[in-house]
């Protein structure tokens, strides 16, 4: 071995460090095998301590050193490092926790007026459609796509309505109904309008006006018949939940929109990244609406036959859903 | 500068993260085909649990054979939103195929990841590959135009991340963040500590004057240190006779250049080499410790010397 004075002054410099770089080696190694939850106290201590010296020994390697391998060697071990040192640390029941309690409810409340206008779009919507028909039962025709009538049109008989909307048969309940619920076409269109208000608002305002439109129509031809109020009760169990969800992904799109519109002070992408921190909390809690919409649909809806109970468990969600938004996550002063 | 140059230059500053301790990390980006094959990965995964939770149904008798498309396609769906967020947060930027390809997401500022941001670019997946995507394989003669805007859709997401040098995804540059490739440390042996061989180790020391160590720069030195680790690793015997001729030949070039005017028997060029690499290292971090940085040998002709 050669002895220390003869040495040149980085290889004595990695020679001083080189037992704590190994030992932050294997402080990393262990952390990112098993989670640094399994670290003993002194070991993480030494963790982040370890990485704040072997950054500054980088810094220091760079100028002083020509030693290709020590630099390619303190990069990376650093760079490990540093990885494992900011890694999130966060319970994943926290995370839900705080979603649920806190985050969620703030961000609804903070885009209120984006979900207004939501609405807006939708309840204009359905206003044009049920004037509309009242005035042609023809327009019937032009909104509703022949996929979604499934056979209920102005030609149909009110028996025949009737008949859709106090249905008994079992086989429409349960797990597959379910599924197929959730993947009908008000999810798509949640979708849609959540995605396409990125491009400057118009395409999920018009949207979501145009699923108004053919809500408005349908309940029109119901009215018509003197129906009205039993799909409302058929509508409600679901379409509350369901409706709504739909307004608050168009109130996110419309959120996005708004940024690459009117960035302010920032610039687009910058705007586009901070609007997106209350508007994916929107589409989340959209998600989760559907869902509850489609869990309803598939099995309350014909489990439950009587007009005065739907009604009761479609706008008691409805209102459940509204004490969570106005009444969660507020600071007790 | 070349083409390739700037290319290479933009590519590493690219790489650079500077955390909050403020020292530069170079972390080099992950490329478009290992993300992708991560991707395969993580789908062939989340597709079989699917599978087989959709097997159990069967057997119990819970699902009938006509819903069976919407119930799969619904499994695969609520399966794999959680699994990508939840996998990244508790592995800390990793999937189990992005661990199997050892890549990782990384916060573009250089700070620690957040949930916010995994679950934006996580969600913004869904919009940009696998709903378009769902669109375009279940092909219909009736929404052919559907079809042909999801797939216009899909080759513009998947053309986004070729055309900015992070390999950012529309999802990445939402939320902030981008791929990287571990990094693998290993510490190799420090050549100026290198033991001298004991058959030559009786012999007197190689003296270097300084006139003569100043006609080469870092690039020549690591060249050589390159040149004298592949030594260090056994070979036969057929590459052992051209490695020698390599070495003398090197020596020879070394020996004129520096004007190095004592002969160097062949049994010890190797060590030659040895010394003559510890005098122009410690020569060199020397001057750049004067503030004189030499990239290579053309040092002296450049106009500025300290860049």
């Amino acid at each position: 071995m050669v002895d220390n004075a003869t040495l040149i002054r980085s290889a004595r410099f990695r020679q001083e460090r080189e037992a704590d770089w190994l030992r932050l080696e294997g402080l990393v190694m262990k952390a990112e095998k098993s989670g640094a939850q399994t670290l003993q106290f002194d070991e993480a201590r030494d963790l982040a301590s370890l990485y704040r010296q072997a950054t500054t020994s980088l810094a220091i390697a760079r100028e002083i050193s020509l030693d290709k391998a020590l630099l390619a060697y303190l990069e990376a071990l650093a760079a490990r490092a540093y990885l494992s040192v900011y890694a999130p640390q966060e319970r994943l029941g926290g995370v839900f926790g705080r979603f649920f309690a806190t985050s969620a409810p703030q961000a609804m409340r903070r885009s209120a007026l984006y979900i207004a206008l939501g609405f807006l779009c939708m309840g204009l919507g359905a206003l044009v459609g049920y004037l509309l028909y009242m005035e042609s039962a023809d327009w019937y025709y032009v909104f509703m796509p022949p996929g979604l009538a499934d056979g209920r049109g102005p030609e149909a008989s009110t028996a025949s309505l009737l008949a859709v909307i106090y249905d008994t048969d079992p086989q429409a309940a349960g797990l597959g109904a379910f599924a197929t619920f959730l993947f009908s076409h008000n999810t798509r269109i949640a979708i849609f309008v959540f995605g396409l208000g990125v491009f400057a608002c118009l395409p999920a305002i018009l949207l979501t006006f145009y699923n108004g439109l053919i809500f408005g129509s349908f309940y029109a031809l119901h009215v018509d018949r003197g129906i009205g109020w039993d799909l409302g009760g058929w509508l409600s169990v679901h379409g509350v939940t369901e409706l709504s969800a739909i307004c608050i992904a168009c109130g996110g799109g419309l959120q996005l929109g708004a940024a690459v519109l009117f960035p302010g002070q920032y610039s687009r992408k910058e705007a586009l990244r901070l609007a997106g921190k209350d508007a994916v909390k929107l589409a989340l809690v959209a998600a989760l609406m559907l869902l509850v919409a489609a869990l309803l649909e598939g099995f309350a809806r014909q489990l439950v036959q009587d007009r005065t109970t739907r009604y009761v468990i479609g706008w008691g969600v409805g209102l459940l859903w509204l004490a969570w938004f106005t009444l969660g996550g507020r600071r007790k002063t | 500068m070349t083409r390739a140059q700037k290319r290479a230059a933009r590519a590493q500053s690219a790489a650079q993260i500077i955390p909050p301790e403020g020292v530069p990390l170079t972390l080099p980006i992950a490329g478009v085909g290992v993300r992708i094959a991560a991707q395969f990965t993580d789908i062939f995964i989340t597709g079989a649990f699917a599978l087989s939770i959709l097997i159990l149904l069967g057997m119990l008798g819970l699902t009938g054979v006509s819903a069976l498309g919407g119930l799969a396609a619904l499994l695969f769906f609520v399966i794999r939103i959680p699994y990508y967020v939840l996998s990244e947060l508790a592995w800390n930027g990793q999937t189990i195929g992005k661990r199997m390809l050892k890549i990782k997401v990384v916060s573009h500022t250089g700070g620690p990841l957040t949930t916010h941001a995994l679950v934006l670019r996580n969600i913004m997946k869904e919009a940009e590959v696998f709903l378009p995507g769902t669109l375009v394989l279940t092909l219909d003669q009736n929404t052919q135009i559907a079809s042909w805007i999801s797939f216009l859709w899909i080759m513009m997401a998947l053309a986004i991340p070729f055309l900015n040098p992070h390999r950012m995804r529309l999802g990445d540059m939402l939320a902030g963040t981008h791929v990287v490739h571990l990094p693998q440390p290993i510490l190799l042996a420090d050549l100026a500590r290198a033991k001298p061989d004991p058959a030559v180790s009786d012999q007197k020391g190689f003296v270097f004057l300084s006139h003569q160590l100043d006609h080469y720069g870092r690039f020549e030195l690591q060249t050589l240190e390159s040149f004298l680790r592949a030594q260090q690793q056994p070979g036969n015997s057929a590459s052992h006779k051209q490695r020698r001729e390599t070495l003398a030949a090197i020596v020879e070039r070394i020996r004129k250049k520096i004007g190095f005017a004592q002969a160097v028997p062949p049994a010890d060029h190797l060590a030659f080499l040895q010394a003559f690499y510890n005098a122009q290292r410690g020569h060199l971090e020397q001057r750049q410790l004067f503030g004189d940085r030499r990239h290579d040998k053309h040092y002296s002709t450049k106009d500025t010397p300290g860049e």
